[in-house]
């Protein structure tokens, strides 16, 4: 493995059965890189990061934070590592200040000035009582937990999800600084579009299995563009379905719909056979893209070729 | 290319209409503390009916029997009330049996309707069922109905009880009279489920209306404590359900139901519940019905500066703090009450003939320090078996809850929670044993009795590993399965409480005893160290604590 991985895994597999779970997960993040981790409910993003915090076992395969590996040397990798679980524990009648106080006491080595900053930031009321927090307030609470000792690896599962938009900044922000004193960033979620703004790389997962690692300039490249064609005549359909990259091809009446991937050359040309009175197109967003792909595909229709890295 | 293919028409999807589901969650959710009140209840008469023959089988030795109970039960009179004809089996069983159950089934009352109101609500059940097309009044009736049945199961169950204690005893009475007994059991129950749910209106959380219940339901049980020993309190004391149960008496020979003190216990049950519904649909869910404005106040960030926070164990031992105090204080009140009856317990026993044969296995011939011993030391095992019942189902929310995922998150070793919790539990369990002790270090002077330092501070540090061991038990069965673990453990502890009782009755052999953790603990203040029990202890501690850290360590977390 190369020295300067801050996450390593090779063959990581957790079965529950069922088909259910994390198969065969080769996956490298970088040190100083955000890595969005995404994928559809159930796809396996959290079982990847509890296995990693070693919270789970895995079947089989390894895994490593900075070289140590997450199974044998667990509380090692904690020491390095800030996490936010998906789902909020239930701290009852503590205040927001005693959970940061008894969480650090575990942790040791918190600078309070840290806190303070964080709170602040997020607009978190650490007087009041864990259970009179709202939704994205215990969330903000999960937040200050896991950047509060500035670690060198931030493990978040979906840290967004209830926050509202002006904290979401917030944290973007956070994400960025934290990246730029040196700390690796791995990521959950299943929302693109937050994926997309501060993510170097992301891993698509879907149904347990890395179906793709990409740059997002990468993935960019899975764009296609839909056009929307009126034609006053007969419209050239078998024309137009012979052009390399043109798919979904919807026709109603005069009205044509379809997608096109890569260049649009040939795709001009066989619409000049047909007399065109309206044409649309637009670019779909990575959202979009990103849905195109998970899409009402039967379970097993499209296992991956291989393992991407 | 592919082209678009036009959508088939899916079949509408009709999920089969179940019946009553709000009834069937309620019903769900009583179901523990249903089997263990039908358990307790069928077996306390049962048990005190067969005891009778054994300790009275003859009329003289049945008159002597009831002329000693008759003065113990004075002696007794601030827990539970007057016996009534002690020298009837059917007395026996009406007062030793039964009398007590009321307190049970008032604690299932309250615990159910917190549970009902509160703790649903907390989980997000109530929200669930509201945002469905279901009134709020029905979810609390359909609760009520639910609690009114499982209620009428478990009465039924100590009436059969009663029939088969009757039995063993080679006696008899009414159906009516056996029916009619248990009706003020499902009377009290009702009116203290009504308590509990207007309490849990009143109350912002789970623990809060817990508390307030319990303060209420204390207050009117020391009302009618109070009314017995003064009856110029009888007037007032009306309003406690306790004295309205106490009141009918219909398995005793002579006496009756009372139907206008039971109604009235059904009648209070309808207007506090009319109420708590009431309170119920004008409140804010989460909310308590009456709260206080949010002030404006400035925005805190700094974490605490508690330094207890800062060590894992004190930690621990602070965030339960409200507990522990409640479960020192009433040691120290448990303590002071008992011990000061010794003395005239004592006398009592002299008096009964027969205590010899007790005292002679007892380690000591004066009666009164034998109830020292035996009587509160053995509560004493039981608020601390209570006490790490609860600290293990503390540790088992830890797991559900989530905050157990937080702590192994930070650079703990898995074994090192097993151990603090070890630890925690040793300190409670100490400081409970300890003030207990101190109490009664102060007050068996007055009682005419001197015993030595030696034998008290032992007597209480053996409540450690009788702690511990339950601990111990609870430590392996939440690594497993952490939301049996309470239930599990409580029933041991219900097992191993009657079990020493059942075992001579029944001829059992004697290592079946063993199987008791409150049998291993003994009397050691005045038989000393019962070995055996206290190998078996450590055996427990060890491979409880000791395989709890192992399957921490290779255990999943997850929730």
């Amino acid at each position: 493995m190369s020295t300067d991985a801050a996450i390593r895994t090779d063959a990581l597999s957790k079965d529950y059965g069922g088909g259910a779970g994390l198969f065969d997960l080769h996956l490298e993040v970088a040190a100083g890189e955000v890595f969005g981790y995404l994928g559809p409910n159930g796809a396996g993003k959290t079982t990847t990061i509890r296995l990693l915090m070693d919270m789970l076992r895995p079947t089989r395969g390894r895994a490593e934070v900075f070289g140590i590996d997450c199974q044998a040397h667990p509380v090692r990798v904690k020491r390095e590592v800030g996490y936010m679980p998906g789902e909020m524990p239930q701290w009852g009648g503590l205040r927001g200040r005693d959970i940061v106080a008894h969480v650090a006491g575990l942790r040791g080595g918190v600078d309070a000035k840290a806190v303070s900053s964080l709170a602040t930031r997020l607009d978190l009321d650490l007087g009041r009582r864990y259970r009179e927090y709202s939704l994205g307030n215990r969330r903000k609470v999960g937040l200050v937990l896991a950047f509060m000792h500035r670690p060198r690896l931030l493990m978040l599962d979906e840290p967004t999800s209830g926050l509202d938009p002006l904290i979401q900044q917030e944290f973007f922000g956070m994400v960025e600084e934290a990246c730029d004193q040196g700390a690796t960033v791995f990521l959950s979620s299943h929302v693109l579009s937050e994926v997309e703004r501060i993510c170097q790389r992301v891993g698509i997962l879907r149904r347990g299995r890395l179906v793709q690692v990409a740059r997002l300039d990468e993935l960019h490249r899975l764009r296609y563009h839909r056009f929307e064609v009126d034609f006053d005549g007969e419209v050239p359909l078998e024309a137009i379905g012979a052009c390399p990259g043109v798919d979904n091809v919807v026709a109603r009446d005069h009205h044509l719909t379809f997608d096109v991937h890569g260049g649009v050359a040939p795709l001009l040309r066989a619409l000049g056979t047909g007399q065109v009175l309206n044409l649309v197109t637009h670019e779909p967003s990575l959202e979009e893209v990103f849905l195109a792909q998970f899409r009402d595909e039967p379970h097993g229709a499209t296992e991956p070729a291989g393992t991407a890295r | 290319m592919s082209t678009a293919a036009a959508p088939a028409a899916s079949p509408t999807l009709r999920l089969p209409r179940r019946p009553a589901p709000l009834l069937r969650h309620a019903l769900r959710t009583q179901r523990w503390w249903f089997a263990a009140v039908a358990i307790i209840g069928f077996v306390s008469p049962y048990s005190t009916g067969a005891t009778f023959l054994a300790a009275a089988p003859t009329a003289a030795a049945r008159a002597s029997f009831g002329h000693a109970t008759q003065t113990l039960g004075a002696a007794l009179t601030y827990l539970i009330p007057l016996p009534r004809r002690p020298e009837t089996v059917q007395g026996y069983i009406w007062w030793k049996g039964l009398a007590w159950l009321t307190l049970l089934f008032a604690a299932w009352g309250l615990g159910a309707a917190v549970s009902l109101v509160r703790a649903d609500e907390e989980r997000g059940v109530t929200e669930t069922w509201l945002a469905s097309p279901v009134a709020r009044v029905r979810v609390l009736m359909s609760g009520t109905w639910a609690f009114l049945l499982a209620t009428l199961g478990a009465a039924s169950l100590t009436a059969l009880g009663i029939g088969a204690g009757l039995e063993a005893a080679r006696a008899s009475a009414g159906t009516a009279a056996v029916v009619g007994q248990c009706l003020p059991l499902v009377g009290i129950a009702l009116a203290c489920f009504a308590v509990g749910l207007l309490v849990a209106q009143l109350a912002a959380t789970r623990h809060g209306a817990l508390g307030l219940g319990t303060a209420v339901l204390l207050v009117l049980y020391a009302l009618d404590a109070l009314a017995r020993v003064n009856p110029g309190l009888a007037g007032p004391a009306v309003i406690s359900p306790f004295h309205l149960a106490d009141i009918s008496t219909p398995l005793v020979p002579g006496g009756s139901l009372d139907g206008a003190a039971t109604g009235s216990l059904f009648a209070i049950a309808a207007i506090l519940i009319a109420l708590a519904a009431l309170g119920f649909a004008h409140r804010d869910l989460y909310a308590p019905l009456l709260r206080r404005r949010v002030r404006a106040a400035h925005l805190t960030v700094t974490p605490s500066g508690n330094p207890l926070y800062r060590r894992a164990i004190l930690s621990r031992l602070w965030q339960q703090r409200l507990g522990l105090m409640g479960w020192i204080g009433g040691t120290a009140i448990g303590a002071a009450l008992l011990v000061s009856l010794a003395r005239g317990v004592g006398d009592l026993l002299t008096s009964m003939g027969g205590i010899e044969r007790i005292l002679a296995t007892s380690g000591t011939a004066n009666p009164s320090l034998w109830v020292v011993s035996s009587v509160w030391f053995g509560v004493a095992a039981l608020v601390i078996a209570a006490c790490a019942v609860t600290q293990v189902t503390r540790w088992a929310s830890d797991d559900v809850e989530g905050r157990l995922e937080m702590e192994i998150a930070q650079p703990v070793a898995r074994w090192r929670v097993v151990l603090e919790r070890f630890v925690a539990l040793t300190l409670v369990s100490t400081l409970i044993a300890a003030v207990g002790s101190l109490v009664t270090a102060a007050i068996i002077p007055s009682q005419g009795l001197h015993v030595g330092i030696g034998p008290l501070v032992l007597a209480t540090a053996l409540l450690v590993p009788l702690a511990l061991s339950y601990g111990g038990l609870g430590a392996l069965v939440i690594t497993r399965a952490p939301r049996v673990a309470m239930g599990l453990l409580s029933l041991i502890a219900v097992l191993g409480f009657y079990l020493p009782i059942l075992a001579p009755l029944f001829r059992w052999p004697d290592w079946l005893q063993d199987l008791s953790l409150f049998h291993l603990y003994g009397t050691p203040l005045t038989t000393g160290v019962f070995w055996t029990g206290l190998w078996i202890m450590l055996g427990i501690i060890v491979i409880g604590f000791g395989g709890a850290m192992l399957a921490m360590s290779r255990r999943e977390i997850s929730r």
